[in-house]
């Protein structure tokens, strides 16, 4: 065995598990190692693994979760890491799984539209591989460029065209997945569509990682639309901007994409890596995008322009090329990561409103952010109400981080108490538990966490993730009862 | 904590470091500021892409270089591997919404390690060598070039005839190679004594030219080329004869401070000049970064920043400034490789492909991934085989099957694609931009002489 094949390490549990993933190329357990892997896109809280594992099959996964569970150790999944909830944060020292390695498109079956990968297969690999056919997959989260397919599965991900295609779950068609005791069970058998029975693959679709690991995802691909054309507007005014969102789908228009950004969002694209000239004087910009069939798309193209207009947007335009159309998406697409052109530090929330409510978050949001003396972004997929305020701190100034998490808590609290909710497509992981109670009874969550343990029953498959820690009355009283009955 | 539990082989000469680094010249707090963790990088990434793991991913080395000024790692073996596995190919920048200067930290933390450890035993000796001995000396490199020479063109010869190669190649490639420019002596050494090479016709202006350590002996017939189309196209070429190794390889290897004495070096012997035309994309790109150097030295610094600005690429030059197109028909498919300290490094990717445009007769075929990294990456391919072999194989399944050259703007990765066709049994000629835009101009003159 040649040196760099050999596992340096005198704990029994890296050796053991270095042999069931074939040795030291597949393990990570030195700790400047593992400290690339001690948060994902949610950088606040931070904690080391125990070890990185990178199995290359299913049968390795499941061997790796049954040694974990044998032994007690607690265990996660991780895709690209690019959650922005910090579902994939080793909370606990997990043992974390990486799927990266399974990274295979399996099989594309073009006559029932549908596509099998493995969970590390990237998103926007899975388009470009069946684009020159003219088929594509759907959702279409930010991060597509690198993050998983097994991830989208987990968080139930989202992305700009969800307003007219759904979300993840609504595409995805079976699952094979490696339940917390090793057993391997597949869900949707053969892709087969509405399957009787409960809607187990809904459940599974957004659990966060806390009900078993995915290995094998069915996915539903869809046909090329034929036509396809984005407006990009300005408004002086977020009221008109938000008024104009608001009669584009009353006029019954259902564009695939409807984007909203805020002035400092404004900002924050514009000076990051891939700017388009946006003004710095407006209030809002608006992207619209209709897709479908050719002859239709010029019409509704024109209705859209007519409503902007009726709403005093200062300049409306279609884009004039397909490499025009393509910067815009970019400079929306990357506008996270922009941020930290203008912050070096960012707090992304996540919140669901009633589009009509948009004016009235806004000025709440801001109001936030002159109380909190942080700069607060917004971003927003304002045909589905889906808000993302983005608070821009600097962690290295003492207590200003926390400052941050205030500030987007009660971003969120504005959200639920206009009728909205804390998550549409990032998820709650260890961000948004405490927020869960803005929206969920004690009893509500109690009940959610019986159903996790039918899956996960002790709990060592990513525990600490999607619901408040059981320090109050309701799970304190259970824990007591399963004591008392042990 | 002390120097004994950093396990540092050398005393940190000061105390004004940051957090775990000790030395002057630390990565600069601005630089990683601007990451927010996004992971929009990863994919850019080839050791990422071999490996899957995040240690080799920008991001994460980010992170870890971080990590060390705020006290939770430290410099020392366990860190070399993450911050020395990068290639330095600066795919990252270009993927980083937020323009994060990835490499630039990767080249300043190398640079702090090699101050806390320095390279010993076998190692060390032909890291110095190399970087000390041979390099920065332009007449070493040309003895060294004499043998080089030698043996690879008996070698060349012997597998031609053996394998009967001559036979299968294409007509009008057994033609081009005959009006290849025989391997000559290195050019600084041939235009000695020749203050400036003037330009064929009416002088537009005139630029000097960075000859390149290994361009010059490896590939001298690329710097005549590109002297060639200089002076064709109205450029009066001066070569200084006190240029040196731009330092590149130095500043990718952590010596920063032998990068300082070579940029100081070229910088002097450049002053009196508007524009340094580089032919490698490596060297222009260092160049163009000279200001990074000096950092803690305002004055250099300012200095540096301005003499950047007259450093440019040969085909960037070219496009700008204009050039004749030539008339004669080359007639031959080929493929575009963007060099990573082109595309990524300086954002010059359509120019040369408008150059190669304008030859007639040239047929283009799109490579996929074309700004993917060889793996040649400076010396990587020697200190790194494994991944360096690695990333090759993922860009030759990348080449198109049906071309006969390939094209690129740099000779560490012609040497490196040249490598790749071998080991893959493909057929392709690599060749620079500019010899192409050169041979079709002899092809034309030859034409012109041959009416006559």
């Amino acid at each position: 065995m040649r040196a760099k094949d050999r596992v340096k390490s005198k704990d029994k549990h890296i050796l053991n598990l270095a042999d069931i993933v074939g040795g030291a190329r597949s393990i990570l357990y030195l700790k400047v190692d593992l400290v690339a892997y001690d948060c994902d896109g949610f950088t606040i809280h931070k904690h080391l693994p125990k070890a990185v594992v990178f199995p290359k099959n299913t049968q390795e996964v499941a061997e790796i979760v049954k040694y974990c569970s044998a032994n007690n150790l607690p265990f996660l999944a991780r895709g690209a890491g690019t959650g922005l909830s910090g579902g994939a944060i080793p909370l606990n020292g997990e043992i974390i799984i990486s799927m990266v390695r399974m990274k295979k498109l399996i099989s594309v079956d073009l006559e029932n539209r549908r596509a099998v990968v493995e969970p590390g297969f990237v998103n926007l690999k899975l388009t470009n591989s069946i684009s020159d056919k003219g088929y594509y997959y759907a959702p279409d989260p930010s991060s597509q460029y690198c993050c998983t397919i097994g991830g989208n599965v987990a968080e139930n991900a989202g992305g700009a065209h969800c307003l007219k295609y759904g979300v993840t779950t609504n595409h995805i068609l079976g699952l094979e997945v490696v339940m917390p005791n090793g057993e391997i069970v597949e869900i949707g058998k053969d892709g087969i569509p509405d399957a009787p029975g409960y809607d187990l693959l809904g459940l599974f679709t957004g659990s966060e990682g806390t009900l078993g690991i995915v290995t094998k995802i069915t996915v539903r691909i869809l046909k090329n639309p034929e036509g396809k054309q984005t407006v990009l507007a300005y408004f002086d005014r977020v009221e008109d901007g938000s008024q104009a969102v608001s009669d584009i789908i009353s006029a019954g228009i259902v564009p695939a994409a409807l984007e909203m950004m805020d002035k400092t969002a404004i900002e924050g694209v514009e000076a990051a890596a891939f700017p388009v000239g946006h003004p710095k004087d407006i209030e809002a910009v608006l992207l619209i995008e209709v897709d479908g069939i050719a002859a239709g798309i010029e019409e509704q193209i024109d209705q859209i322009l007519e409503v902007c207009r009726k709403r005093d947007v200062r300049e409306v335009r279609a884009a004039g090329s397909e490499e025009e159309r393509a910067r815009w998406w970019a400079n929306r697409k990357t506008g996270f990561g922009a941020m930290g052109a203008i912050s070096p530090d960012y707090l992304v929330q996540d919140g669901v409103i009633p589009r009509s409510k948009l004016p009235e978050v806004l000025s709440r949001i801001n109001q936030i952010s002159s109380e909190s003396g942080l700069r607060i972004a917004n971003i927003f997929h304002a045909g589905d109400g889906n808000l993302h305020p983005l608070v821009l701190f600097d962690a290295r100034i003492p207590g200003e981080s926390e400052k941050a998490l205030e500030a987007g808590s009660q971003c969120l609290k504005v959200c639920a108490d206009v009728g909205g909710t804390i998550t549409g497509e990032h998820g709650v992981g260890i961000e948004k538990r405490e927020e869960m109670r803005f929206v969920f009874t004690e009893e509500e969550i109690a009940a959610q966490t019986d159903i996790r343990e039918v899956f996960n029953p002790h709990n060592l498959l990513n525990a600490g993730k999607l619901f408040p820690s059981p320090s109050r009355c309701v799970e304190i009283k259970k824990e007591m009862k399963a004591q008392a009955i042990s | 904590m002390s120097v004994q539990e950093l396990d540092l082989k050398q005393e940190p000469p000061c105390t004004s470091g940051l957090g775990n680094y000790l030395w002057s010249d630390p990565p600069d707090e601005k630089k990683w500021a601007d990451c927010v963790h996004c992971g929009m990088c990863l994919e850019s990434c080839p050791t990422y892409e071999q490996t899957g793991q995040e240690q080799h991913s920008p991001r994460g080395r980010v992170h870890l270089i971080k990590s060390v000024a705020e006290g939770t790692l430290q410099v020392n073996e366990q860190f070399i591997d993450p911050v020395f596995q990068c290639l330095d190919c600066r795919a990252c920048t270009t993927a980083c919404p937020a323009d994060v200067d990835v490499g630039g930290l990767i080249e300043e933390a190398r640079g702090q390690i090699r101050q806390a450890m320095p390279l010993t035993g076998v190692k060390g000796a032909i890291s110095k060598f190399f970087l000390h001995d041979l390099f920065p000396h332009q007449n070493r490199l040309n003895t060294l070039g004499g043998l080089l020479k030698f043996y690879q063109k008996s070698g060349i010869q012997k597998a031609v005839r053996k394998t009967k190669l001559i036979n299968v190649m294409p007509q009008h490639l057994v033609d081009m190679e005959s009006i290849m420019p025989e391997v000559k002596e290195p050019v600084k050494k041939k235009y000695k004594d020749v203050k400036v090479i003037k330009a064929k016709g009416e002088t537009k202006q005139e630029v000097a030219m960075l000859t390149g350590c290994v361009m010059d002996v490896m590939f001298s017939d690329i710097n005549e080329s590109t002297i060639n189309v200089l002076t064709r196209n109205g450029n009066d070429v001066v070569i200084p004869q006190s240029q040196t190794c731009c330092g590149a390889l130095h500043v990718h290897a952590g010596d920063r401070d032998m990068g300082r004495k070579l940029a100081k070096q070229n910088m002097e012997a450049f002053k009196d000049f508007d524009k340094v035309i580089v032919n490698a994309a490596g060297c222009g790109c260092m160049m163009k970064e000279y200001a990074e150097l000096f950092k803690e030295d305002p004055e250099m610094h300012a200095k540096a920043e301005e003499f950047s600005e007259k450093v440019e690429d040969i085909s960037k030059f070219l496009h700008d400034t204009g050039y004749e197109k030539p008339n004669a028909e080359m007639n031959t498919r080929i493929t575009y490789h963007d060099a990573c300290h082109l595309a990524h490094g300086q954002g010059i990717r359509q120019q040369p492909r408008d150059i190669l445009l304008d030859i007639p007769g040239v047929d283009m075929v799109h490579m996929p991934n074309s700004d993917r990294c060889c793996g040649s990456a400076g010396i990587y391919n020697i200190t790194n085989p494994e991944m360096a072999n690695a990333v090759l194989e993922s860009k030759m399944e990348n080449v198109p099957d049906d071309v006969e050259m390939i094209s690129m703007g740099n000779p560490g990765c012609m040497l490196q694609m040249a490598m790749g066709v071998q080991k893959y049994g493909r057929n392709q000629k690599i060749v620079h931009t500019v010899q192409l835009l050169d041979w079709a101009y002899q092809k034309e003159d030859r034409m012109k002489e041959g009416e006559e």
